[in-house]
């Protein structure tokens, strides 16, 4: 069976513990204070690793307070570095493990792909956003991703087009759809507005 | 009647084992079969006296032969006949009806490693999947638990499959699967399938669920053999039958036999397809499927009628 591709926009539930697991792998690369202590203060039973990402000024992070004892706790401070860190636990992980990722899309949704080549079902991993409302898009026209996307409309990484940035995600390519805007006339692009702060 | 239904000969009868034979089918029109996937069952239509008994058996060829089809079938001496038929008066020669493979154990191909987990008969399924695991390359290995030394059928094959990785439980030298140790530590990705006894599945279900292992990677199969039970009455809203339930016919038998239409797949209490619609019972209803929820049971409202029943006065069904 394979993963069919959500053709809409994920709906993402309020993060919680999934206290069936026996092992639990949480990656976050953004701060939610809330979050952090709301999770963190009633941790779940069996083995937690949290792979961190934030950045590398000394600031004080939610994520690294508060967490048991008990959790291995490894700090990253770039997503290329975080995705190796998560893939070296997912290695090692067993079953029973519970994964959560939370952060911008673009980062947790890379994650989830990690994740899918570990064979990782549906039931065993939960997807939270955090921070920047930031869009990953992927160009139909030419299959790149484009990056950090905040407005409605934005010029392709890979061809240039001007792409109108859709609501369709796919789960397989972790990105939203991007088609060309100005196709029937060229030239014709709208001003972007900023909608994905 | 559910799936497109095919005629075969029974080209050859084998004795495997005491109280178990294996069939090998081939089409009468001189067809290809299709291909089918690793845990499908086929639905065998004997010729019991008058009636027709239609009895699920899972293939356990290779999923590729298009020429031969075989099932192993074991006597079951309280069963209402039909593996008695195909142990005592079925011929090489006799030509049967057969419902196209229907598969309610499939194996998910995005596993990553695959333990096969056999119980006695239960190996029949095991064996296709096993096939397809090793056609395909993937990590499995494969645990069965028979009887005694003589019941181990189709170890040579399984050998020949997947050399050191089949490992023998024989219960007569005491020998049986810790499922605690054996779910335990293995890694992400890795898919569990059981078939076999009741109890068996259930001890293993339950050693997967307290090691944290998700229902999506928890594949278990188990088919029920209609009981008999007390003769009971019901009727049809729908098609405006009314008849009694004799004690050696399921009910979904019976229905079959005043010509009435009714849904099925597995026949086993198993897959939910031939779930009916009760409008009334008077009587207590007598559930034996392994699909209907606490909740559902106890609403009154469902029946599986391939394998549940009546216990006295009359049901009236929604068909
Ligand atoms: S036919 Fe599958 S439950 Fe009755």
């Amino acid at each position: 069976m394979s993963t069919p591709a959500i053709k809409s926009q994920p709906i993402y539930a309020e993060l919680e513990w999934d206290r069936t697991g026996t092992h639990h792998i949480l990656f976050v690369s953004a701060e939610d204070a809330a979050l952090a202590q709301r999770l963190l203060s009633n941790p779940p039973g069996g083995t937690l690793t949290v792979v961190h990402l934030r950045p590398a000024d000394d600031s004080r992070s939610a994520w690294s307070q508060n967490l048991p004892d008990t959790a291995l706790y490894l700090e990253t401070h770039t997503l290329a570095e975080a995705l190796e860190v998560l893939r070296d636990a997912f290695y090692v992980a067993q079953m029973g493990t519970r994964i959560y990722l939370a952060g911008a899309e673009d980062a947790i949704w890379q994650a989830s792909q990690l994740a899918d080549t570990f064979g990782v079902s549906r039931d065993e991993i939960r997807h939270a956003q955090l921070g920047t409302k930031a869009r990953p898009v992927f160009c139909v026209h030419c299959r790149t991703i484009t990056r950090g996307v905040h407005t409605n409309i934005v010029s392709c990484s890979g061809c240039g087009r001007s792409l109108f940035v859709r609501d369709h995600f796919s789960r397989r390519l972790g990105a939203y759809m991007g088609f060309q805007i100005d196709a029937e006339v060229p030239g014709e692009v709208p001003a972007a507005e900023v909608v994905y702060p | 009647m559910s799936s497109a239904s095919l005629n075969v000969e029974i080209r050859r009868i084998r004795d495997l084992a005491p109280g178990i034979r294996e069939f090998s089918l081939s089409r009468t029109d001189g067809d290809d079969f299709p291909v089918y996937s690793g845990g499908s069952h086929i639905v065998l239509s004997l010729p019991l006296g008058e009636r027709t008994h239609r009895n699920p058996y899972s293939l356990l060829g290779d999923p590729t032969d298009r020429k031969t089809w075989r099932v192993a079938v074991r006597k079951q001496e309280d069963s209402r006949g039909g593996s008695r038929w195909l142990h005592e008066q079925a011929r090489e020669g006799m030509r049967i009806d057969i419902a196209a493979p229907v598969n309610l154990f499939a194996l998910n191909r995005l596993g990553r490693r695959h333990i096969l987990v056999a119980g006695g008969i239960g190996i029949t399924p095991i064996l296709s999947q096993a096939r397809e695991l090793a056609r395909l390359g993937a990590d499995f290995e494969v645990h069965y638990a028979y009887r005694a030394p003589e019941y181990g059928v189709f170890v040579d094959e399984l050998e020949a499959l997947a050399p050191g990785r089949i490992h023998h439980y024989v219960q007569s030298r005491r020998e049986q699967i810790e499922f605690s140790s054996l779910l335990a530590g293995r890694p992400l990705g890795t898919h569990f399938y059981i078939c076999g006894p009741g109890g068996m599945v259930a001890a293993s279900m339950n050693a997967g669920k307290a090691l944290g292992w998700p229902e999506s990677h928890l594949h278990s199969e188990q088919f029920l053999a209609p009981t008999g039970g007390e003769p009971f009455d019901v009727k049809l809203t729908a098609s405006g039958k009314a008849f009694t339930v004799p004690s050696d016919l399921s009910l979904l038998e019976a229905i079959e036999q005043q010509g009435v239409d009714a849904p099925y797949l597995c026949r086993g209490g198993a897959c939910g397809q031939c779930e009916l619609e009760v409008v009334d019972a008077s009587g207590e209803l007598i559930h034996h499927d392994l699909y209907l929820s606490a909740e559902e049971r106890a609403s009154g409202k469902k029946i599986m009628p391939c394998v549940s029943r009546l216990k006295g006065g009359c049901l009236t069904l929604n068909l």
